[in-house]
């Protein structure tokens, strides 16, 4: 595909367009998905710590309701030793989920001769076991979970411990004082507590971390850990030692709004275990405990990054799908178009019978290769037609071409034209226009003495005025050998061609008869430009025109025959109207002033230096612009008599 | 060539003005023709304005006059001044039409 082509623009264009909505799908997907998320994640984390703060509290209060009646009961001082022990073993049997039950009573409360009275029931290997507390290694009185109780004289759960007196594990206490009259006063009389193992809350709790991605753990009133995945941490440490451990001040933060007893959800990052996570706590507010759920955030979003990695997935595929659609459709467009470029690129090189794309399809391509196809049949046509009409055109510009040249072959060529005549020197030129044009001249001896010249130009131009000039050339000569009288020439020429005239054509003519031993000059004019007459001795002057009427236009014209004498030296300049309308490129006449001009420069040169001079001076003037008429000239230089030459030869010898 | 026709009472008049060469000479022809085919009998052709005429512009009057002189009619001229005058000399032209100073002149 070409970097500036169609198909590549169509495509890039399209496909950025493209990526640029997918990309923005992908991350409005990833947000809203992300707060979806968040949001789901929130509700259940509150939710698994609220339901799991019931769920403790659930057991413990029916652990305390036990312990409240019982409490209760021993208000009755009449209880007998055996109804104390039936009491332990009930509670123990009636309530699985306590462990052991003390009813201890105050130093000699119970028997006046004990000190400790305390009867203690508790499960081992499946069964209850009884077991007296108390003693000098044992002094009950001053234990937390005794002498809290009666100190506050109000129920307490102890600070969790490791049993080693009776269950050999994590335990709490629930103690109730209880009190009996004595002198009508009620006094304490003992404490009767419930044992509770934590064991079971511990596994609970790692239950619902199983499940879950994240883990729970619970916190004392002194925020001690209870409960957490990492055992090293339960009973060891408690949440301020551990972010004191960790250097970190925001669970130390944390730690005291979960002792305080609140409830939330906080963002933490870098957490051991899960690293970024979310986490939801709330209390047990009784035994002011409190419970953290933490989720890790990479494995809640983990199914966010799923999903988006399938959807950009998806997009990136459709996005190939797109690019591949598009490449093929663009190639396909413009396929016929590249195609159509190389036809007429071909064309244009000049074949037309390259081969054209066939117009298959009806769209803006296919009207476009009609079209193109029209317009190489027009071509085609034209160039035929124009093949032909050259032809012709050359055809008939060779004719004319011959006609030219048997026109100018008609006109006397050769010069020196008589080289062994001494009495006079005569040269002509004639510059054909482009087209073919109707000037003649020629000269001829009628007899020996008598020389005849002549310069003609015909009206028009073309085949006709060729043809007339050569009816005119070939009369003048017939005529003039018979009629040496100029004047009667001309009137028996035009009487002939004036004859069925129709198309009005004429011809100046200006004709001169010399007699060459006496220089006398007879010459006669059919509305001829003036020739000019070069003195051997002085300025050149104009042959005074006659103003008689062009031959060939009126029947019975008759012509005047004027007489002047050459002397030895004389020129007589004859020319053509080719000569002073001759142009320059700004349409300026070469004029008779400046013919004049010139020629008086030509004094004493011969006859073929003046008209070579002229020539020069006329090409000079024009600079190279089209000459639209011939340009014609003729010099006849007399030289003298061959008696006065000889003359002057002998007397030269002498 | 710009050619203007004004038809008078006592005949047309003709003006013609610009270059009267071989390109153009064939439509003065014309134009003078369908005066002379709609029955004129004087035509004045003035060439006051004319500033140049060829030999093939001399044909065309020739056979214009031609023309008019078979239907009986004749042809005057006008305003000849500066080439065109001398032209209408030197070939003798002048001697074998009626020549006036102007137009008016000419009726």
């Amino acid at each position: 595909m070409k970097v500036h082509g169609i198909a590549f623009r169509l495509a890039s264009l399209t496909l950025l367009v493209s990526s640029l909505i997918l990309a923005s799908i992908v991350g409005y997907n990833y947000t809203v998905s992300r707060s979806i998320i968040m949001d789901q994640a929130e509700d259940r984390g509150t939710l698994l710590a609220r339901a799991t703060s019931s769920r403790i509290s659930n057991v413990l209060t029916s652990v305390r309701k036990v312990a409240d009646a019982v409490s209760f009961s021993l208000e009755d001082g009449s209880l007998s030793e055996k109804r104390l022990n039936d009491l332990g073993n009930h509670i123990i049997s009636d309530n699985p989920e306590i462990f052991g039950t003390a009813i201890a009573f105050e130093p000699y409360a119970f028997k006046a001769d004990q000190e400790y009275y305390a009867p203690y029931h508790y499960r081992s290997q499946n069964r209850i076991a009884f077991t007296r507390l108390g003693g000098p290694d044992y002094q009950y009185f001053y234990m937390d979970w005794y002498q809290l109780p009666r100190e506050l004289d109000r129920p307490v759960w102890t600070e969790p411990y490791f049993d080693e007196g009776g269950g050999h594990q994590l335990m709490s206490t629930y103690s109730v004082p209880f009190h009996r009259k004595r002198f009508d006063e009620k006094t304490l009389a003992g404490v009767v507590t419930a044992d509770i193992s934590l064991g079971w809350i511990k596994t609970m709790l790692s239950d619902l971390s199983e499940r879950e991605a994240g883990y729970v753990f619970m916190l004392s009133r002194y925020g001690t850990f209870l409960a957490h995945p990492d055992a090293d941490l339960v009973q060891n440490e408690t949440i301020f030692s551990w972010a004191e451990t960790l250097g970190r001040a925001d669970i130390r933060e944390l730690g005291r709004r979960m002792v305080a007893g609140e409830s939330g959800i906080e963002e933490v990052d870098g957490l051991p275990l899960t690293g970024d996570s979310f986490l939801y706590f709330t209390s047990l507010p009784d035994q002011q405990w409190s419970i953290g759920v933490v989720f890790p955030k990479e494995a809640m979003f983990a199914d966010v990054f799923r999903l988006n990695r399938e959807v950009a997935t998806l997009g990136i595929l459709g996005f190939i799908a797109l690019a591949l659609l598009i490449i093929y459709l663009a190639t396909r467009i413009t396929r016929p178009l590249c195609n159509l470029t190389s036809s007429a690129n071909e064309m244009a090189s000049g074949n037309l019978d390259a081969d054209v794309p066939v117009a298959a399809s009806r769209d803006e391509v296919g009207e476009l290769t009609a079209s193109f196809l029209t317009m190489r049949e027009s071509l085609k046509g034209y160039i035929a037609n124009l093949t032909e009409t050259t032809a012709a055109k050359e055809r008939i510009e060779s004719e004319l071409r011959i006609a030219h040249d048997i026109q100018m072959g008609i006109l006397p060529k050769l010069f020196p034209a008589f080289p062994e005549r001494k009495e006079f020197d005569v040269y002509a030129s004639i510059e054909p226009a482009k087209e073919v044009g109707g000037d003649l001249y020629d000269f001829f001896f009628l007899d020996d003495d008598h020389f005849c010249f002549l310069v003609g130009d015909v009206s028009g131009k073309g085949v006709p005025a060729a043809f007339f000039m050569a009816v005119t050339k070939t009369l003048l000569k017939v005529v003039a050998e018979r009629d040496f009288d100029p004047g009667v020439v001309l009137a028996k020429v035009n009487d002939d061609l004036a004859e069925d005239n129709e198309a009005c054509m004429f011809v100046t003519l200006f004709l001169a008869v010399i007699d060459i031993d006496s220089g006398e000059t007879r010459y006669a004019s059919a509305g001829h430009n003036p020739p000019l007459l070069l003195p051997a001795d002085g300025p050149c002057e104009w042959v005074p025109p006659l103003n008689e009427l062009v031959a060939g236009v009126m029947e019975g014209t008759s012509y005047t025959t004027k007489t002047m004498r050459m002397n030895p030296g004389d020129t007589l300049f004859i020319y053509t109207d080719g000569v002073t309308e001759a142009m320059d490129k700004d349409n300026n006449l070469y004029s008779e002033d400046r013919l004049m001009e010139e020629v008086n420069q030509c004094g004493g040169r011969s006859a073929e230096s003046i008209i070579r001079t002229v020539a020069a001076s006329i090409k000079a003037f024009t600079g190279g612009a089209e000459q639209s008429d011939d340009i014609t000239m003729l010099a006849m230089q007399y030289l003298g008599s061959r008696k006065t030459n000889k003359e002057k030869h002998d007397g030269n010898n002498d | 060539m710009e050619i203007t026709i004004e038809k008078r009472d006592a005949g047309t008049l003709v003006r013609v003005g610009g270059r009267m060469d071989a390109v153009a000479a064939p439509d003065f022809e014309k134009e003078c023709a369908g005066v002379v085919e709609s029955g004129e009998k004087l035509v004045v052709v003035d060439l006051a304005q004319l500033e140049y005429i060829s030999s093939a512009g001399l044909r065309s009057i020739l056979a214009t006059a031609k023309k008019i002189k078979a239907t009986g009619g004749a042809m005057k001229f006008s305003g000849l001044a500066g080439m065109v005058e001398e032209v209408f000399q030197v070939s003798g032209l002048g001697t074998l039409f009626e020549v006036a100073a102007t137009p008016d002149e000419a009726f």
